[in-house]
């Protein structure tokens, strides 16, 4: 951070990046590639199965295709993002492309495995730039959270503004000792929400006439979730950065003795106002008491007058 | 020479028993040996050890969790972290039940991640599970000494294969290769390390063995029911004359031999890893790469000239290699594997330099 960003006695705490695994679920996308990739190379080459897949040289390229569909369709599922799905499809669809256009489909055996290692590479280094994208800085006055490859977001969260702390560690953050803290603030930012749904169909009648129905319902959890680049994602040393935030978070809040503090204080000022007000008063009503008086006296002066 | 009716009787069915335990007790030693490694290697790889307790506790809390399900309890909690584990019965049972529960707990962890290596092993290997029976070893049947004999035969025979399996393995082949996985898994969470997030001396082999001894006073009873079922299952197997008391605690037997295996694997590990770490900067790495490298290059090389038992001195050359490149780095970096004379000659060097 530089230091014409900070503002007025504000002190830089930390800075922090996500922990190397903490995009784990991206990176395992990867890992998949090279696994599958590596299999469908032994496959085809080395094992028992490798006489039946070069009978015909689409073999291989069905095989590797339709796992890694399959393996992507369920991914979505389980992660409800098609995603995942469309990105396994785009690589099946770009390594078909690239044999059918250089005419390789005869050597798809070491095709394959070489073109998945490539892919993987690529993506690895893609988390990688992402995850080096995200920059989290931690201040005596606020929490400055960066992110993003391309767009550049940027949230900054005060101490006093967030009511809530939500952290979560996962195994192999236990392991590796790194976590997520999501501050939630007042307005409700870090909160997300889960949303499940289920529908049912249901047809009626013969061959002429039918009617269709469609019957559903859902759910809606309101859960602590946010983008990496608005939380602290996958921050190392995970206990000591939720202890500092955490003593922020509470050197921002008065306590139940300070509230009582203030709450006197704002008594006193409201007595000392009312006094002041009556005073006032006091003194306006002298003042017109006096005006009256002075009035009657002229008032009676006239009257003399009128009479001589 | 018959066996006395004593002998059959009584020491006969005993001898299988004995041999398990031995075999579980050598168990004990090698994971209480790991353990002490652990705990050496800890201050510079603290993940490692976490991930080592995080195994075990895994292992033991799915011991656990199927203690219930055998005995119909019922699983209502299942919490699994790096440094604790808790698993929670629907019905909370009583008596015999919650026994059993407590004997999948406290011995599962021992055999049952290794039977899931045994069933591996049943695909992978193609012999070695044939039970011999004594009749055709000795003149004595259904004795002491005949029953041991036909244990012993019975592992030396597994064993033989399983080593020259292991010898031959093809780390290039994926279910060779995830069968290793799974060994040095099964070794590293035998039993949990309890180095989590702080280490804990108490719990040692003493602590398991107190558990044990706990568990067997707490209902003697049940322990006499156990034993009594293991004779009547002797005695129909000698009335029947069939092997199947022999078979069984040979499976027991032939499980213990897994996890040992597995043990001695793992400690190669971590004594790499406590060696390694000794090498100055990135050149610690150098027997990490050597490992996959050496293989792969002799594989090669093996698949142009052909040999026969290449996968087993591709295998050699590559334990060979790295421990080679360990020793060199090590000796050229560091004053391990040096004399005296030489160091005090390299340091009188060095300061005659300096003046």
């Amino acid at each position: 951070m530089k230091d014409k960003e900070l503002l007025k006695d504000e002190k830089l705490e930390r800075v922090l990046s996500p922990h190397p695994l903490s995009f784990m679920k991206y990176q395992s996308l990867s890992l998949f590639l090279i696994i599958w990739g590596l299999l469908v190379g032994w496959l085809v080459n080395f094992s028992g199965y490798s006489e039946m897949l070069a009978g015909n040289e689409w073999f291989p390229l069905l095989v590797w295709g339709l796992v890694l569909l399959v393996a992507g369709i369920i991914a979505s599922l389980i992660t409800v993002r098609w995603s995942i799905f469309f990105l396994y499809a785009s690589i099946f669809l770009g390594g078909t492309g690239l044999l059918l256009w250089q005419n390789w489909l005869g050597v798809s055996g070491v095709f394959i495995p070489f073109y998945m290692i490539t892919v993987s590479i690529l993506g690895f280094l893609l988390v990688e730039w992402y995850r080096r994208s995200h920059k989290y800085i931690i201040s005596n006055q606020r929490i400055l959270f960066k992110g993003g490859i391309f767009t550049k977001n940027e949230r900054t969260l005060r101490y006093d503004k967030i009511s809530d702390i939500n952290a979560k560690q996962g195994i192999i953050g236990q392991i590796f000792g790194f976590g997520t803290i999501i501050p939630i603030s007042q307005s409700g930012f870090g909160l997300g929400a889960d949303k499940s749904f289920a529908a049912g169909g249901v047809q009626l009648g013969g061959k002429k006439v039918k009617a269709m129905g469609l019957f559903g319902g859902g759910k809606e959890v309101q859960t602590p979730m946010s983008r990496s680049y608005f939380e602290l994602h996958g921050v190392y040393p995970y206990k000591e950065i939720k202890k500092i935030v955490e003593e922020m978070v509470q050197g921002s809040v008065i306590t139940e003795y300070q509230q009582e503090q203030v709450s006197f204080q704002k008594e006193q000022v409201d007595i000392q106002k009312q006094m002041r007000d009556l005073l006032k008063s006091q003194s306006d009503s002298k003042d017109q008491s006096e005006k009256e008086e002075n009035n009657e006296d002229i008032s009676e002066q006239m009257k003399k007058l009128k009479d001589r | 020479m018959e066996g006395s009716p004593i002998d059959i009787v009584v020491f006969a069915p005993l001898a299988p028993i004995l041999g398990v335990l031995l075999f579980w007790f050598i168990q004990l030693l090698f994971i209480e040996s790991q353990k002490y490694l652990l705990g050496k290697i800890r201050s510079r790889h603290e993940a490692l050890c976490r991930f080592t307790n995080f195994l075990g506790i895994l292992f033991q809390s799915i011991c656990h969790a199927l203690g219930y399900t055998v005995t119909k309890s019922g699983i209502s909690e299942f919490y699994i972290s790096i440094s604790y584990g808790r698993v929670a019965p629907k019905k909370q049972k009583k008596g015999l039940f919650e026994w059993i529960a407590n004997v999948f707990l406290f011995i599962g962890p021992f055999f049952i991640p290794a039977a899931l290596l045994l069933i591996c092993l049943f695909f992978l290997m193609n012999q070695g599970f044939e039970i011999i029976p004594p009749s055709s070893l000795l003149e004595l049947k259904y004795t002491f000494g005949g029953q041991i004999a036909t244990f012993g035969t019975s592992l030396y025979n597994f064993s033989t294969n399983f080593f020259n399996f292991l010898l031959n393995i093809d780390f290039l082949h994926p279910a060779h290769f995830g069968f290793i996985i799974l060994m040095i898994l099964l070794g590293l969470g035998i039993r949990p390390s309890h180095i989590g997030e702080e280490k804990i001396d108490k719990v040692d082999m003493i602590y398991d063995l107190r558990n044990i001894w706990r568990l067997i006073t707490h209902k003697p009873i049940y322990i006499i029911i156990l034993f009594s079922t293991a004779y009547v299952f002797f005695y129909i197997s000698l009335y029947l004359n069939q092997n199947w008391y022999i078979t069984l605690f040979s499976v027991f037997g032939w499980l213990s031999i897994i996890s040992i295996v597995s043990l001695i694997i793992t400690h190669f590990i971590i004594i790499m890893i406590k060696l390694t770490d000794n090498i100055p900067g990135k050149k610690r790495i150098l027997p990490y790469l050597t490992l996959p490298f050496s293989y792969i290059l002799m594989r090669i090389l093996f698949h142009y000239i052909k040999t026969p038992q290449s996968n087993s001195i591709s295998t050699i050359i590559m334990i060979m290699l790295t421990g080679l490149v360990t020793y060199y780095l090590l000796r050229k970096n560091t004053n391990k594997f040096k004399t005296k004379k030489t160091i005090k000659t390299k340091d009188k060097k060095q300061k005659a330099e300096k003046e």
